[in-house]
Order: structure tokens, then sequence, then C-alpha cells
């Protein structure tokens, strides 16, 4: 593991509506945030990759090492400035993954928490600390090629790792939509790969990241308890139709969560 | 007899009620091998509307969820499990 020594400070940071957007939904996504010249020579360098440097071996950083575009857009002031929003400017890398979907592939992965997170009891403060996961499209990824599933809103509930029942939930989402993209999730989020019906390999960059302070009062919060954020939390707190009759139970969370995240007094959110 | 198979329905409602609407859904046909099931992410809208409407064409609830843990929400709630018997393929 390596400290990113993130230097955020004249970057942009996520504002107050990225970051209830965020704590609602669990993931934000940017479609802006890499050049298209660099994010074409990051697929090429993907196109290129020998096997071994992609995910089947499970070497961290195998494809990350050997690509040097991919180094220079983890570097981009502003993607540093996201993730520093989320975890602290400290933020560790843990690993990288290339993933590839073959074309063709018809089999889908199970809806599952990553084994790092579910893998042990989760408690109130775990709500509180979390990594990121970043995923990475270089390429336009529609429905058809597989992107990866995710179910908004589902990082505020406590699960172990298996979910593997669950076929369909209402609200799901694919992450599809043009190259270039970049999703910051929070890596409680129930997800899964999708089958890939074109005849192209799909990519998806991986990275883990990690936080070494507590997450709170990163970002932009100012007017974070103003009555626009008050009316947006209130008027969402069935964002999330799949939550049915808990949904005020959760939205009690998120709104303790949102305190927190902003700063407010921590005997205020103790609770 | 003819030989038949069974058919299982997992619906998650959105309360206890069997009127309330679907939220979550999966099949699992005792027809088909195991890679030609439901798939994950494969359909945006439920194959019924209510458990109730699930009843009315033939399946038969055999769990009934018991209520949930509201102030510690984790796994879907709400877990309807239905069954239906087909004539075997």
């Amino acid at each position: 593991m390596t400290t990113a020594a993130a230097t955020a400070e004249t970057a942009e940071r996520l504002d107050m509506r990225q970051m209830a957007q965020f704590v609602m939904d669990g993931f934000i996504e940017f479609d802006d945030l890499v050049p298209e010249d660099l994010n074409a020579a990051v697929h090429e360098e993907q196109l290129r990759a020998p096997t071994d440097a992609r995910w089947e071996p499970k070497i961290p950083d195998a494809f990350l090492d050997t690509s040097p575009a991919t180094q220079a857009v983890l570097e981009l002031p502003r993607f540093k400035a996201i993730l520093a929003s989320l975890l602290g400017p400290s933020y560790i890398h843990d690993h990288s993954y290339l993933h590839i979907t073959p074309a063709g592939q018809r089999s889908a992965q199970s809806w599952h928490v990553d084994h790092d997170r579910a893998g042990r009891r989760l408690t109130r403060d775990d709500f509180y600390r979390f990594n990121i996961l970043i995923a990475y499209f270089t390429h336009d990824v529609p429905r058809e090629m597989g992107p990866t599933l995710i179910l908004p809103g589902s990082h505020l509930r406590q699960v172990g790792h298996d979910i593997s029942r669950y076929r369909n939930i209402a609200g799901q989402k694919h992450l599809a939509g043009p190259g270039g993209r970049i999703a910051f999730i929070h890596d409680a989020v129930w997800h899964c790969a999708q089958p890939n019906l074109t005849d192209q390999p799909r990519f998806m960059f991986k990275v883990r990241y990690h936080p070494a302070e507590p997450q709170r009062g990163h970002f932009d919060a100012t007017g974070w308890d103003s009555l626009e954020m008050w009316e947006l939390f209130r008027d969402n707190v069935n964002r999330h139709a799949w939550q049915g009759s808990s949904s005020d139970q959760v939205a009690a969370v998120r709104d303790d969560w949102w305190r927190y995240l902003c700063g407010a007094d921590a005997e205020d959110v103790a609770a | 007899m003819a030989e038949q198979r069974q058919q299982i329905l997992i619906l998650h409602a959105n309360n206890l009620n069997l009127t309330s609407s679907v939220v979550a859904w999966a099949l699992f046909d005792g027809t088909l091998p195991s890679d030609e099931q439901m798939r994950t992410g494969d359909a945006d809208e439920p194959p019924y509307a209510t458990v109730v409407d699930a009843m009315r064409d033939g399946w038969r609830v055999i769990q009934l969820p018991q209520p949930p843990n509201e102030l510690d929400p984790g796994y879907l709630d709400h877990e309807f499990v239905l069954e239906r018997m087909v004539p075997a393929p």
C-alpha cells in the first residue's frame, strides 16, 4: 500500500449537492474528468495489455504498473480532489485491477458486497468509515455490453457478503454510458458484473482507496444545514422504492451520517 | 400422473400487505438448467405488481415474512416465497 499524498487544496472539491447525492445513492459519476486524448491512450494500453496484466492472476496493480496513461489519470487534479472530498487528503491506494468481460460472455455475477466490507460485523461507526471503489470505463458501454450493475441506496443497509439469492430489484442501475466515465462508489454498495452480449471485450479499470483519517469536513460543505438541503433530504425520503417501509429508518441513518460528514458536533450525531 | 417440476418465485413487497407493490423478484425454475435461470439485472419490471396478482395466476404462497427489524435495516424486507408445480419438460 502506498500513500497517495493527494494535494487537492487548489482543485475543485465536491460541493454539498454533489455530496448529498453520494450520501443518498452511494455513488457519484463523472464523464468529464479525463481529457479525450488521455482516455484514448488508456484504452489503447488496455487493448495491448498482456493477459497476465489483467485481473485473472489477481496481481494487484499489474495493469496499472504497465500503463503510464492510467497512472496519469489517477494524478489528475480533479480526480484527486474528488477522492480527497470523500476520503480526506491522505487517502491510500489499496489495489487496482483491469476487469475484462470477454465478448459473448452470457453469465452474470450474483449480487454481493465485497468481502473486505462484509466479512465483519458492521457497527454504526462503519457507516461513517467507508472505502471508495473507482470504476473507470474508457469506452462506450451500452447496457448489452455488461456495465457494472449497482443498487443505489444499498450502502445504508447492513448485510453480509452473500445476497446471491436476489435477482432483480426495482431501481437497480446499470452503469451504462459513454466512454471516459469514472464512478466513485461507496464500498458497501451492492453490485454485480453483467453479461457482455456484444462482440467486443468490455474493460473496467477498478481501484480501491482507503481513508487514512476521519471522513468529515473534507468537501465544500458551505450551506450544509440550509433550508435547501433540509428540503432536499426531506423530499428524498422515498428516493429508493425498494427500501419499502424501512425508508424512514434508512433516511434517519442517512441524516445522521450527513451531519457527521459535514462536521457537525460529535454529540449531535452520537445519539 | 405426469411428472412435475417446482418453480420458486421470491417476491419482496413494499410492506407486509400482500397487495403492496413488488420491489424485488427472483424466479428459480425447476424446468431449466442452472445456466438458464433468471439472471441478475435482466428485467426492469416485476412479473407481478403484487403478491396477490401472482396468486391469481396460480402461484401458492408457501412462506409469509415476519415483520422486519425496521430499526436495523439489512437484507431485503417482506420476503414472500411462492411455488408452482408445472409439467416436466
